[in-house]
């Protein structure tokens, strides 16, 4: 039990790798893609309208199959399993945080520009200290719910063959021909989502300061 | 004979095919308070966001202090560069209908914030500029309040607080009583009008005509995107010449 225990920890310890990376680097894609989306050009909105579409129309297990193969059977070349999960990952929320953004943007008042710029806040003051913080309020619970999401979803970095919890869990099942491990890992991932919802929770209650 | 502060002349402008400025002209001499009268969809607002930079003139001059802000050059509206445009925009304050304060801040930082980050005043003395002026409109229990917390009227003036602190040297009011109940209308006129009896320069774009006669030296009046009438305050209120204008100024006093 305790060897299964750390089987299944040392798995675990993958989803949170692809958890935090993803995060990292899909939080702050989201806004460009965002950016792009609102664009005022209009081949630029075009073709980010188009990468949302697909990302967010298509499976992510399909675009894991397809980020990892793609590049073997045009080029000819191979690269680490992992690299390629964390760009599917990352590329697949970042247009799932664009649309949530674009909510966010879209919800901010154009009197807030306009206060800011007969003040005479320069754009990018304007959008750092007064537009974002609105905005960052606004799309707290929908990003919270986006979140919770990608916890669960780190799950499908096996269908590449990523050693990750629930890999961990499958192959403890079939030795031993018990469901067991199965629930312990969905035990796993709930405790992972209770910290990421409390998390949340802290921080909605810390924006609640203004109305 | 006061100086002039703001000199238009001819501004048109037009969104797609709608023309709702055509040959805008007057004078704003400096202490002196203009009043811009006239029905909704008159341009009266497109005018003040012309002057204050929310928009951009197609045709005709500005000159504040006699630099330009654009100047005709006989085809089109030729705007003076971004360094001279920002000086005089730093001069100009607006004063909005709305009020468009900034929810994610206390009242005083809504005051100070511009301070700090644009006039690169330090914390001290923005915070002292601010709390001075929160005591003069009455507002010195609000400094730790968000705007959430506040009565219209209340955040009126600290729009106006807002826009003070900037030291401009003409402030504009874009209807700035009309989102108010009447009750409220009252606290927020006796502080522009206190400010007009300190000789601060404003334009008011106002529907409250009592208000208006009682502060202005000037009014004009528009109507679909024209000057139709424009006088010193008696030839306004108590004798214009076009009946127009008589008409509306007595349809609006009851």
């Amino acid at each position: 039990m305790t060897k299964l225990l750390s089987l299944m920890l040392k798995g675990s310890i993958m989803n949170i790798k692809i958890f935090g990376l993803t995060l990292l680097f899909a939080l702050p894609l989201g806004f460009i893609v965002a950016k792009g989306r609102m664009s005022k050009i209009k081949i630029v909105k075009a073709l980010v309208n188009i990468y949302i579409q697909i990302m967010r129309g298509t499976p992510l297990i399909l675009q894991l199959i397809f980020v990892y193969f793609a590049p073997y059977y045009i080029f000819g070349v191979s690269y680490d399993r992992f690299t390629a999960v964390i760009i599917s990952f990352v590329i697949n929320y970042a247009a799932y945080f664009a649309e949530i953004y674009r909510s966010g943007l879209q919800a901010i008042d154009k009197g807030q520009y306009e206060a800011s710029k007969v003040l005479g806040f320069s754009k990018l003051y304007t959008f750092f200290h007064i537009i974002l913080p609105q905005v960052f309020k606004i799309i707290l619970p929908a990003l919270a719910g986006e979140v919770i999401t990608l916890v669960k979803d780190t799950a499908l970095a096996q269908t590449i063959g990523v050693a990750e919890l629930f890999r961990a869990a499958q192959n403890a099942a079939s030795r031993e021909f018990s469901t067991m491990p199965i629930f312990i890992a969905g035990v796993f991932f709930f405790v992972m989502n209770y910290l990421v919802s409390k998390f949340f929770n802290i921080v909605e209650a810390k924006m609640n300061y203004y109305e | 004979m006061n100086e002039i502060l703001i000199r238009a002349n001819n501004i048109s402008k037009a969104f797609g095919e709608v023309k709702v400025l055509n040959d805008i002209s007057f004078e704003l001499k400096k202490g002196n308070v203009l009043s811009i009268l006239g029905p909704s969809g008159s341009g009266k607002s497109t005018l003040l966001r012309i002057i204050t930079q929310l928009e951009r003139a197609d045709r005709g001059s500005l000159y504040f202090n006699d630099k330009p802000l654009f100047e005709d050059d006989g085809s089109k509206a030729n705007y003076s560069n971004n360094k001279i445009a920002r000086e005089i925009g730093l001069k100009t304050g607006l004063v909005f209908q709305n009020f468009n304060l900034f929810p994610h801040f206390t009242v005083l930082r809504n005051i100070t914030e511009a301070q700090i980050a644009v006039l690169k005043r330090d914390k001290h003395e923005a915070e002292d500029r601010a709390i001075a002026l929160l005591k003069k409109l009455s507002l010195l229990d609000k400094a730790k309040a968000y705007p959430s917390q506040l009565s219209g009227g209340q955040k009126q003036r600290v729009s106006i607080a807002r826009a003070l602190a900037m030291d401009p040297e003409v402030l504009f009011f874009d209807e700035p009583t009309s989102a108010l109940d009447p009750e409220l209308t009252r606290e927020v006129l006796n502080v522009i009008k206190q400010l007009s009896e300190e000789k601060m320069t404003m334009a008011v774009v106002t529907h409250e005509m009592e208000f208006a006669k009682a502060i202005s030296d000037h009014a004009i009046f528009m109507e679909g995107g024209y000057i139709i009438e424009e006088g010193d305050k008696d030839s306004i209120f108590t004798a214009a010449e076009k009946e127009r204008t008589r008409q509306f100024i007595h349809s609006m006093s009851n």
